[in-house]
């Protein structure tokens, strides 16, 4: 009876196994082919990776944007967590359905409503412009600043979710021993509030700055030629050059990247549990 | 004696510039559907035209209609295989529980791209074409995450107990199953399945690299026409795509409040 139940666990891993795990041992294998058709293993993709300029250029600006994006959504997404779970009483609710309610609409077609909105003589240029903070054309579209305002607009939300889930469980009580032993509001924030709402902070960014690792529409979309990342030269690689050896080496390194930083804030996450 | 309330208006200041950072933009794209001009630029002039458009235009409504296809099939795979999943690994051992779990919540913290493209290989290396049945694969294998959280969330309150006392009462473990487990389970499906369903339709990675030439999706399409120039019927489907998920989550709220609520990680207040 019991090794039958078991059995049904089985459809879903083979799924993954057929669909996800063998796909990118698929892509591993490939990353040591050559495009030129020749036989055998080989580390040129590699090589020609880690050797060119370009490609080290851009890694570096994927990991930098990333990074950036990361840091805006926490700095943004903290205050608000925080005065949810410790300021608003019945509105609480109701801003929780409000930051949630953008997840339920189309991705793309919010990063296109970042298009319409930051295009020269848009209406965040004729706003400007009407009050008197800029006369000609806003020229912010196409650049980096516009990729990394749209893309902290698609993911600070599920930090803000991550952040007041962990605040939640700080129990006020503490708040007030703190304050009746003669805290101040900063120090109670320091010593008790922040340590605690620490495991909601990493995993906050780990479900931000993953995914921004691997973008690739958002960033030509707003940004444009300026806007290429590790994630675009992979879709060209497929789409455009058809060097797919190539292709799935670079994606290699990007899924490297992904584990290294998944590992990395696990680790950490695992530490601030355990304090 | 009197007190004088004083409220902090910072918190609310800022939660409102939060809300209009969030929403600007959306409602700016939503109002442009509306505007007679054909890139989007002021001043405003109301008209309906491209929502007339939009009803002529055969390429987009197909989309939709894959889209709406292609995100049900995907829901109610992953509605299976997460229900059946969540009933087999209560009865596996601790360790090799974990180890299945986390193999079918890896896709989660892989980029979609990666996932894509590594399926697109696996088409390549066994020789086929592209084809719907590896998008839908790809689509479940993105989206069954998802359906494991409402789950899995449900499992863990589910009193064992219950399933007990129907065997003890006599009752076959799959009238059990029918009668005990699927009914305590079923606000966790509908929920799982919603975020399944709104996984793979807002879904363009996955589509994009494994989609037959000829067939496209509405995120496609969509993109598409990004690329290749404005066309305001994109303002105007989309403007329809959000009034519709928002009817969507509004029901789905009403109807599996407590569910969403236990996701949450709250208790039922």
């Amino acid at each position: 009876m019991k090794r039958k139940q078991q059995l049904l666990t089985l459809p879903g891993v083979l799924v993954l196994a057929i669909f996800a795990i063998l796909p990118l041992l698929i892509m591993f294998v490939y990353s040591f082919q050559s495009d030129s058709g020749a036989a055998g293993v080989t580390l040129e993709n590699y090589a020609r990776f880690f050797t060119k300029s370009l490609y080290l250029k851009l890694t570096y600006r994927t990991i930098t944007s990333s990074i950036a994006v990361t840091a805006i959504s926490l700095a943004i997404s903290y205050p608000l967590a925080y005065f949810m779970a410790k300021k608003f009483k019945g509105m609480k609710n109701i801003l929780m359905i409000l930051v949630i309610i953008p997840f339920f609409t189309n991705q793309l077609v919010r990063v296109y409503s970042w298009l319409i909105f930051l295009q020269d003589g848009g209406v965040l240029n004729k706003f400007l412009q009407t009050i008197g903070i800029v006369s000609g054309d806003l020229e912010l579209l196409f650049t980096q600043k516009a990729v990394v305002i749209g893309l902290v607009h698609a993911f600070f939300p599920y930090m803000v979710v991550t952040i007041y889930l962990a605040l939640e469980r700080v129990d006020n009580s503490l708040l007030e021993a703190s304050r009746s032993l003669g805290a101040g509001p900063f120090t109670t924030f320091r010593n008790i509030v922040l340590p605690l709402s620490m495991p909601g902070v990493v995993t906050g960014i780990m479900i931000v700055f993953v995914p921004c690792l691997g973008t690739f529409v958002e960033p030509r979309i707003l940004g444009g030629v300026r806007g290429t990342v590790i994630g675009t030269v992979i879709e060209d690689q497929f789409f455009e050059i058809f060097g797919w050896n190539f292709g799935a080496a670079i994606a290699f390194v990007l899924f490297a990247l992904v584990v290294l930083s998944m590992a990395g804030l696990s680790h950490a996450g695992r530490r601030f549990e355990n304090e | 004696m009197k007190t004088t309330r004083f409220t902090n208006p910072i918190p609310s200041l800022y939660a409102l510039l939060m809300l209009a950072y969030l929403y600007t933009p959306i409602l700016v794209l939503m109002a442009m559907g509306f505007n007679e001009s054909r890139y989007n630029t002021l001043p405003f002039r109301f008209s309906l035209k491209w929502y007339g458009a939009l009803a002529q235009n055969r390429v987009l409504l197909k989309a939709a209609g894959n889209s709406l296809l292609l995100a049900l099939v995907t829901a109610a795979i992953c509605v299976v295989l997460a229900t059946a999943f969540v009933l087999g690994a209560k009865t596996l051992g601790r360790r090799s529980e974990a180890l299945a779990q986390n193999l079918i919540m890896m896709p989660m913290s892989i980029p979609w791209l990666i996932l894509a493209l590594s399926m697109l290989l696996l088409i390549r290396f066994l020789a086929m074409d592209k084809s719907l049945f590896f998008v839908t694969a790809g689509h479940v294998v993105i989206s069954l995450p998802y359906a494991m959280l409402a789950l899995q969330a449900r499992i863990k309150v589910l009193d064992p107990a219950l399933e007990e006392m129907s065997a003890s009462l006599g009752a076959g473990p799959l009238t059990t199953f029918r009668r005990i487990t699927l009914p305590a389970l079923a606000p966790a499906i509908a929920a799982g399945g919603f975020l399944a369903f709104m996984i793979s339709f807002d879904n363009f990675a996955i589509s994009y690299f494994l989609i037959p030439a000829g067939t496209s999706t509405l995120p496609i399409e969509i993109q598409s026409s990004i690329k290749f120039g404005f066309t305001p019927e994109i303002n105007a489907i989309s403007t329809l795509i959000i009034g519709i998920s928002l009817l969507c989550l509004l029901a789905a709220g009403l109807i599996m409040r407590s569910s969403l609520e236990h996701m949450l990680g709250r208790k039922d207040t």
